[in-house]
C-alpha cells in the first residue's frame, strides 16, 4: 500500500503541473480569441452590449443559493468608468446577439462596444447606414493606420533624432562650461543647438499635421443604452463585428492579436497592446548577461578543475560555489544595488558624468547593472556545468595531447576546453533560462514599469547599458499587481505569464538535450 | 607562452572566486556602520563678550550661532572663525535674570527680575547667489509674558508653541500654585482670527524643581525634589496633579525634557539616572510609565536636550559631563568631559550633527557624528516599547508621513514571517516530493521517466513570478470558497491512492497483470484527479457540516480570527510547488544512489520490495533526505516573489493560516527602493539580506557536508 501511496505522491506532483500549466494555457491562448458580443435586456430595461466571461453561483454569506450571475465586459470606459459588471441571471429578460455589433478596439479608453450609425469627416455626414460603414470604414482605416505608422516614423526617427542631439550637446556645452573652457566654443554650440531647436519646431509643426488629420473623420457609435459616442477613425486599433465572423476571419484575428501581442508596443499604461519593450529588454538583459557570465564561469571552472591542487581548499571552494547557488536572489539584488549602483555606478557618474548630476547616469538602476547581477547569481550554474563538462572529457584524450607535445595551456585550451564545449553550453542555457525568470533582484537595479526607449536604438553608442528596461517577469508583477484596473489585466498577464513559462521550459529542456546528447557521446567515445 | 597562460587562469580564476566570496564581504561592511557608536570632535572653542549667556541657536549649515547674554544682548558668531557678525541689542532696558535658548531651536527665552517670562524668536535667513551662500540672522520681536507679581522672580518656567501657532507659558514662583498662559487663535464670527488669552492656576507641592510642557500646549509635567513625577491634562480642569508611581524613595528630579514629537519625558535625578516615560492609558486614565532608564550618569543632571531629529537627547551633569543618548534603541551613545570651563547649556544645531556647549565666558562646538543611533540588537532582536504603546512589543514599520515619527526596526516580526511561509509549504512539499522521490527511485517502471523527468523540469524552471502570480490572482480568491476541501484533500488524497492499490488488489489476477509493476502512479493519476475534483464539488457542504456554514465565516466569526484573501496557505500552496522539485531531486538522488548490492541483498534474502526500501534504502539514505528538505528549506526562506505577491504584505506575528505575514525578502524587495542611499533603513535591509545570506548559506553547506558524508559511506559500503 505504501507503494500507492508513493505512487500517488509522484502523481499529485505531476497531476499539479498539468493543472498549472493548463490553466495557464487555456487563460493565455484565451486572451486573444474573439469572444462573441451579446446584448442583455435587464427587468429595469436597461441595455447592456459586452463579452461574458464569467459566470458563477450567487454566494450571499451563507452558502449557495442556485441562482448565477454572469460577469460582463461592457467597456465604453469613457462613458460608464469601469469595464466590468456583475450581473444576476435571474434579472435578465433579453439576450441576443445582434449582427451589426461593432467592437472597436481603441489607443484610449479600451474597447468600445454599439453600433455604428454614421462616418463623418470634419463633423459633417459622410456615410449613414451599416451596410455603406461596412464598406467605407475599413479603406479609411487602412489609411489611417498608414498615417499613423508615419507620425510613428516621425516621432521616432527625425524628431527623436534631433531631441537626441539637442540633449548631446546640452550636455557637451554644461561639460565645457563646468571645465570652464573658452566661451567663443561654448557660443558655437548654443547656437547649434538653437539651429536645432528650430528644426525641431518645424517638425513638431509637421506632427501636429500629420494628428489633426488623423482626427478627421470620426465613426458616431451607439452604445446600448442609445448614448452616442464619436471615435475618431485614427485612433481605433481594430473594428471587429464579432457576432458575424466566419471562422477564417475569426482565425486571423487570433493571429494578428497575437502578432500586436508580441510585436507592439504596449497602450494605456501596459494594460494593452502588446510588450515588445519587455520581450526585448528580456532578451537583451539575457544576452549581456551572457557575456559576462560565460568567461567568469569559464575561467573558474578551468582553474578549479585544471589548474589548482585538489586539496580541501578547493574542495571548500566548490561546496562555497554550490552553495551560492542557494542564496536567495534578493541578496544579490542588495548587493548589486549596493555595490554596482551605488559604489561603481557613482564612480562612474563622479568621473566621466560630471555635467549630469546631481541626476545620476550609471548610478541609477540600469540595464548593465541588472546584467551584472544576474551574472553573479547564476555564475554557479556555469561553474559547475563547465566544471562536469571538464570532468567527462577523457583522461585519455588530455594524455594524448601532451603526449603529442602540446604545452598544458594549449591542452587545456586547444582540446579539453573545445571538447567540453556542450557541457559549457548547458550551463549556459541553464543560466539564461534562471535569468530569464528571475525577478526579484532586477525589481531593485534597473526594471521600470515603463520605459521611454529600448537599450538599443540608432544613435551612438548604439547600446545604451545605463537605459532602464523593461523585463517579463516584472510587466507580470506590475500589471498584475501595481495595475489600478486588475481585473481587466488579468487577461494580459496570463498571456504574458505563459510567453515567459514556454520560453524558460524550452531553453531548459534545450540544456537538457544537450546534456545527454554530452553523456552519451562520452559514455560511446570513452573506451 | 604556456607560463604566462598559466598564471593568467590561476590568478583570473582566484580572483573570480574571490569577488564571488567577496559579495558577503560588501554586505558585512555596508551593514558595518550600524552598531557603531557616535564620533565626537570637539570643532573648536570661542569666547562670548558677555558672561552668563544662554545655549546657542545654530542654522542649519552649522555656520553661525547665536546666543542672548542677561544684558539682553544677541550676539552671533561665524564659525569656524570665531568672528561676531551681529551684535544687537534685542532689549533694551531690561534686566535679564536668566536667558536659555528653546529645546526647538527656534527662540530663546528668558526671566527678568519683575516676574516676566521672554519669549524671543531667532532665525535664519538663506540668500543664495549662484552656488554661494550667505546666512543672515534674524532676531523677531520680543514678547514679554506676565505671569507673576512685579517683585516676584520667576523660578521655573516652560514655554511650548504648537503647530497652529498658539503659545503657552508655565511658571512657577515658589510657593504652592502655578501659573499657566494661554494664547490660542480663534476663529471669530466675522471669519478673522482673535487672540483669546486665557490664564490658570493649578496646585503644586513646593518641591517643585522641574517643569516641561509638550508641543501642543496640553500636557504639562513637573518633577519636585522628593523624586515624584506630576502631571496634568490642561484642557481638563482638574486642579490637583496625576501623581506617576512612586517606585520607593526616589532621588530628587533635578531635569526634565520632552522628546522630538512630545510624547516621551525624559526625568534626570540627583542620583545620574535618566529615565524616560510614556503617557499609558491604564483603566481610562492616562498615567506615566517608565519605559526604560539609562544609569550610565553618576552626578545629578543638570541638563536635558533633545535631538531635533530623532529620539535621541543629550544630557549633562553637575560635574560637567555629557551623554548622548537614545531612547528607541536604549543606547548610551558617548559620554565625554564638557569642552569649556563651568558648562551650563546643552543644545543642538538643526540637523543634530553638531552640539553647543554654553559655558560661563564662553562656548564649544562639537562635531556630532551619529547616523544610526535608533539601531542596537536590542531593537533590531529584542521587545522595544515603543511611543504610543501600551507596552513592549516586536514591530516592524520603518517610515511613516510625520517627521517626529519614530521608526521601529524590528526584524523578529519579518524572521517569523520567513519562517511562518517556509514552514506552510514544506507541509506541502515534504511528503509530496519525498515520497514522490522514493517512488521515482525504487518502484517506477522506467517508460515513466519520460514523463516524470520533464514534468518536474517545468516544475523547477517555473519562474517563481509565475507562481506567485496564479497563487496571487489566480488561486487565492477561489481558495476563499472552497477552504473545507483543502481539508478534505489533505485526508482523501492519500486515502484514495491506498483505495485505489486496495481496489487493484481485489481485481482478478489476469486484468492485474496486465498493468506492469512500476505503473501504479499512472493508476492512480485518473483516480486522484476524480477524487480532487469530488472534493471541490463537495467542498460547502462539507463546510456546511463540519462548520454550519461556510468555513471563512466560522474562522472570523467563531474563532474571531482575522482572515486574509492573500494567506499563509496560499504561499504554502504557491511555494510549495516551488519547493517540490528541489526535495524531489535531491531525495531521488540519495535514493537511487542507494548501492544496489544493498537491496539485491535485501531481495535474495526473501524480503519483499516494501520491506527492503523502509528496513534497508529508507535508514541509509535518510542524511539524504534530511539535506533535501534543509536545501528545500532554504529554498523557501529567501523566496521573494511568490511571497510579495501571494500575501498582503502586513508584518503581523502569529500563526494563524488564514492571515498574511511579510518575509524578510519581501520587506526588502518593498523598501529598498524607497531607502536613502547609507540610511539607517537602507543598512537594516542589508543586514536583512546578511541575514538570509548566512542562514541559507549555513543550511545549504549543512547539506552539502551531509550528502558528501554519504556519498562517502555508499562508497564504502
Amino acid at each position: 500500500m505504501f507503494t500507492w501511496l508513493c505512487g500517488g505522491a509522484l502523481a499529485v506532483c505531476v497531476l499539479l503541473v498539468l493543472v498549472l500549466m493548463g490553466i495557464l494555457a487555456v487563460n493565455g491562448f484565451g486572451y486573444f480569441w474573439q469572444k462573441p458580443v451579446d446584448l442583455v435586456v435587464l427587468d429595469d430595461g436597461t441595455a447592456l452590449m459586452g463579452e461574458i466571461h464569467d459566470r458563477e453561483e450567487i454566494d450571499e454569506g451563507d452558502g449557495p443559493t442556485g441562482r448565477f450571475r454572469i460577469r460582463m465586459k461592457l467597456g465604453n470606459r469613457d462613458l460608464t468608468g469601469s469595464d466590468f459588471r456583475w450581473i444576476d441571471q435571474d434579472r435578465i429578460v433579453d439576450q441576443s446577439r445582434p449582427a451589426d455589433a461593432l467592437v472597436l478596439e481603441r489607443m484610449e479608453w479600451g474597447n468600445f462596444y454599439g453600433s455604428p450609425v454614421e462616418l463623418r469627416r470634419d463633423g459633417e455626414l459622410l456615410v449613414a447606414g451599416v451596410m455603406d460603414i461596412r464598406s467605407t470604414l475599413p479603406s479609411l482605416h487602412r489609411k489611417k493606420l498608414a498615417l499613423l505608422a508615419d507620425i510613428h516614423e516621425l516621432e521616432t526617427g527625425a524628431i527623436g533624432d534631433v531631441n537626441y542631439e539637442i540633449e548631446e550637446r546640452t550636455r557637451a556645452l554644461r561639460k565645457l562650461q563646468l571645465g570652464g573652457g573658452d566661451p567663443t566654443r561654448s557660443d558655437a554650440s548654443q547656437a547649434e543647438i538653437d539651429a536645432r531647436n528650430r528644426a525641431y519646431r518645424q517638425l513638431a509643426e509637421q506632427l501636429s499635421v500629420f494628428r489633426e488629420e488623423l482626427l478627421r473623420e470620426t465613426l458616431v457609435m451607439e452604445a446600448a443604452d442609445g448614448t452616442r459616442q464619436e471615435v475618431p477613425i485614427g485612433s481605433i486599433v481594430r473594428a471587429i463585428e464579432p457576432n458575424s465572423l466566419d471562422t477564417g476571419e475569426a482565425v486571423s484575428l487570433y493571429f494578428s492579436r497575437i502578432r500586436e501581442f508580441l510585436l507592439d508596443d504596449p497602450r494605456e499604461a501596459n494594460t494593452e497592446g502588446g510588450i515588445f519593450p519587455a520581450i526585448f529588454g528580456t532578451v537583451m538583459m539575457v544576452f549581456i548577461m551572457v557575456f559576462a557570465v560565460t568567461p567568469l564561469g569559464v575561467l573558474a571552472a578551468v582553474y578549479m578543475r585544471e589548474y589548482a591542487k585538489q586539496g580541501w581548499v578547493i574542495r571548500a571552494i566548490r561546496i562555497a560555489v554550490n552553495n551560492l547557488a542557494g542564496v536567495p536572489s534578493i541578496v544579490f539584488g542588495v548587493f548589486g544595488l549596493g555595490f554596482f549602483v551605488y559604489l561603481v555606478g557613482g564612480s562612474i557618474d563622479r568621473l566621466f558624468y560630471a555635467e549630469n548630476l546631481p541626476a545620476p547616469t550609471f548610478g541609477t538602476g540600469g540595464i548593465l547593472w541588472g546584467s551584472l547581477t544576474l551574472a553573479l547569481l547564476t555564475v554557479p550554474v556555469v561553474i559547475v556545468a563547465t566544471e562536469e563538462g571538464l570532468a567527462a572529457v577523457p583522461r585519455s584524450t588530455r594524455e594524448g595531447s601532451l603526449a603529442l607535445g602540446a604545452t598544458k595551456f594549449e591542452t587545456t585550451w586547444k582540446v579539453v576546453v573545445p571538447a567540453s564545449a556542450p557541457g559549457i553550453l548547458t550551463g549556459i542555457i541553464l543560466a539564461m533560462a534562471r535569468a530569464a525568470g528571475e525577478v526579484a533582484p532586477l525589481m531593485i537595479v534597473g526594471m521600470v514599469k515603463l520605459a521611454p526607449s529600448l537599450p538599443l536604438d540608432h544613435h551612438f553608442p548604439f547600446v545604451h547599458l545605463e537605459r532602464k528596461f523593461m523585463h517579463l517577469g516584472f510587466h507580470i508583477y506590475d500589471v498584475g499587481f501595481q495595475s489600478p484596473n486588475v481585473e481587466a489585466t488579468k487577461p494580459l498577464v496570463f498571456a504574458t505569464a505563459l510567453l515567459l513559462v514556454v520560453i524558460v521550459s524550452l531553453m531548459n529542456l534545450v540544456a537538457t538535450w544537450v546534456r545527454n546528447r554530452l553523456r552519451s557521446k562520452y559514455a560511446s567515445s570513452a573506451v | 607562452m604556456d607560463r604566462a597562460g598559466s598564471w593568467l587562469v590561476r590568478g583570473s580564476g582566484f580572483v573570480i572566486i574571490a569577488s564571488i566570496l567577496g559579495i558577503l564581504l560588501f554586505i558585512l561592511i555596508e551593514v558595518g556602520p550600524l552598531l557603531g557608536g557616535a564620533e565626537v570632535a570637539v570643532r573648536g572653542s570661542f569666547s562670548l563678550p558677555g558672561p552668563d549667556a544662554s545655549g546657542g541657536i545654530a542654522d542649519d549649515y552649522r555656520s553661525r550661532s547665536g546666543f542672548l547674554d542677561p544684558t539682553g544682548r544677541i550676539t552671533v558668531l561665524s564659525i569656524p572663525e570665531g568672528e561676531t557678525v551681529l551684535q544687537t541689542d534685542a532689549l533694551s532696558g531690561t534686566d535679564l535674570l536668566t536667558t536659555a535658548a528653546h529645546r526647538s531651536g527656534r527662540f530663546f527665552t528668558g526671566t527678568t527680575s519683575t516676574g516676566e517670562v521672554l519669549m524671543l524668536p531667532f532665525s535664519y535667513r538663506y540668500e543664495w547667489n549662484g552656488d554661494n551662500r550667505s546666512v543672515v540672522p534674524e532676531p523677531g520681536e520680543a514678547r514679554l509674558f506676565h505671569l507673576a507679581g512685579p517683585d516676584e522672580p520667576v523660578l521655573l518656567y516652560d514655554i511650548s508653541v504648537d503647530p497652529d501657532g498658539g503659545t503657552t507659558v508655565v511658571a512657577w514662583t515658589g510657593g504652592d500654585r502655578l501659573t499657566i498662559l494661554q494664547e490660542r487663535e480663534e476663529e471669530s464670527f466675522l471669519g478673522d482670527g482673535e487672540i483669546v488669552e486665557t490664564r490658570t492656576t493649578r496646585s503644586v507641592p513646593p518641591t517643585v524643581s522641574s517643569l516641561s510642557l509638550d508641543d501642543t500646549g496640553r500636557h504639562l509635567f513637573a518633577g519636585t525634589t522628593e523624586g515624584d513625577l506630576l502631571s496634568w491634562d490642561l484642557e481638563e480642569g482638574i486642579d490637583d496633579a496625576v501623581v506617576a508611581e512612586r517606585d520607593g524613595r526616589a532621588p530628587a528630579v533635578t531635569a526634565t525634557t520632552l522628546l522630538l514629537g512630545g510624547r516621551t519625558l525624559v526625568v534626570g535625578r540627583a542620583d545620574g539616572s535618566i529615565g524616560i516615560w510614556f503617557r499609558v492609558r491604564d483603566d481610562g486614565q492616562l498615567l506615566l510609565r517608565r519605559a526604560r532608564v539609562f544609569e550610565t550618569m553618576s552626578r545629578p543632571i543638570t541638563t536635558l536636550t533633545p535631538s531635533p531629529r530623532n529620539k535621541g537627547f543629550a544630557a549633562m551633569d553637575d560635574s560637567g559631563r555629557l551623554g548622548l543618548f537614545h531612547s528607541t534603541s536604549h543606547r548610551v551613545l558617548w559620554t565625554g568631559e564638557a569642552p569649556v570651563p563651568n558648562p551650563a547649556a546643552l543644545s543642538f544645531s538643526p540637523k543634530a550633527d553638531g552640539l553647543v556647549v554654553t559655558g560661563r565666558n564662553g562656548f564649544a562646538e562639537l562635531d556630532l557624528h551619529n547616523p544610526h543611533p535608533e539601531i542596537s540588537l536590542g531593537a533590531l532582536f529584542g521587545k522595544v516599547w515603543y511611543e504610543g504603546y501600551e507596552e513592549p512589543s516586536l514591530t516592524w514599520q520603518s517610515s511613516s508621513g510625520t517627521d517626529d515619527f519614530e521608526p521601529k526596526l524590528s526584524l523578529v516580526p519579518l524572521l517569523v514571517g520567513s519562517l511562518k511561509g517556509t514552514f506552510y509549504s514544506l507541509f506541502l512539499a515534504i511528503p509530496l516530493g519525498v515520497l514522490g522521490a522514493m517512488y521515482a527511485s525504487q518502484f517506477m517502471h522506467p517508460s515513466l521517466r519520460g514523463v516524470v523527468k520533464p514534468a518536474v523540469e517545468v516544475m523547477a524552471a517555473l519562474p517563481s513570478v509565475v507562481l506567485g502570480f496564479l497563487a496571487g490572482l489566480w488561486l487565492a480568491p477561489r481558495l476563499e470558497e472552497v477552504l473545507g476541501s483543502m481539508i478534505l484533500l489533505a485526508f482523501a488524497a492519500p486515502l484514495t491512492a491506498i483505495l485505489t492499490g486496495l481496489l487493484f488488489s481485489q481485481l482478478p489476477a489476469r486484468i492485474r497483470h496486465r498493468l506492469p509493476t512500476g505503473l501504479e502512479a499512472v493508476a492512480t493519476i485518473g483516480t486522484l484527479a476524480v477524487s480532487g475534483w469530488l472534493c471541490l464539488r463537495w467542498s460547502a457542504p462539507f463546510e456546511q457540516l463540519l462548520f454550519g456554514g461556510p468555513m471563512k465565516h466560522w474562522i472570523t466569526d467563531i474563532l474571531g480570527l482575522p482572515f486574509d484573501q492573500r494567506n499563509a496557505v496560499v504561499v504554502g500552496l504557491g511555494m510549495g510547488f516551488a519547493v517540490i522539485p528541489i526535495i524531489f531531486s535531491v531525495a531521488e538522488d540519495a535514493f537511487s544512489n542507494v548501492p544496489r548490492h544493498l537491496v539485491a541483498g535485501s531481495l535474495a534474502l526473501g524480503a519483499n520490495r516494501w520491506q527492503t526500501v523502509t528496513r534497508v534504502v529508507l535508514p541509509t539514505a535518510s542524511p539524504g533526505v534530511f539535506s533535501a528538505i534543509i536545501i528545500g528549506f532554504g529554498r523557501a526562506v529567501g523566496e521573494t516573489m511568490i511571497v510579495l505577491m501571494a500575501t498582503g504584505n502586513t508584518p503581523i506575528m502569529d500563526w494563524n493560516p488564514f492571515n498574511g505575514f511579510r518575509t524578510l525578502s519581501a520587506n526588502i524587495a518593498v523598501e529598498i527602493p524607497e531607502a536613502p542611499h547609507g540610511g539607517t533603513l537602507y543598512r537594516t535591509l542589508f543586514l536583512a539580506a546578511l541575514l538570509l545570506f548566512i542562514l541559507t548559506f549555513a543550511v545549504n553547506t549543512v547539506a552539502e557536508l551531509v550528502r558528501t558524508h554519504l556519498r562517502n559511506r555508499y562508497a564504502n559500503l
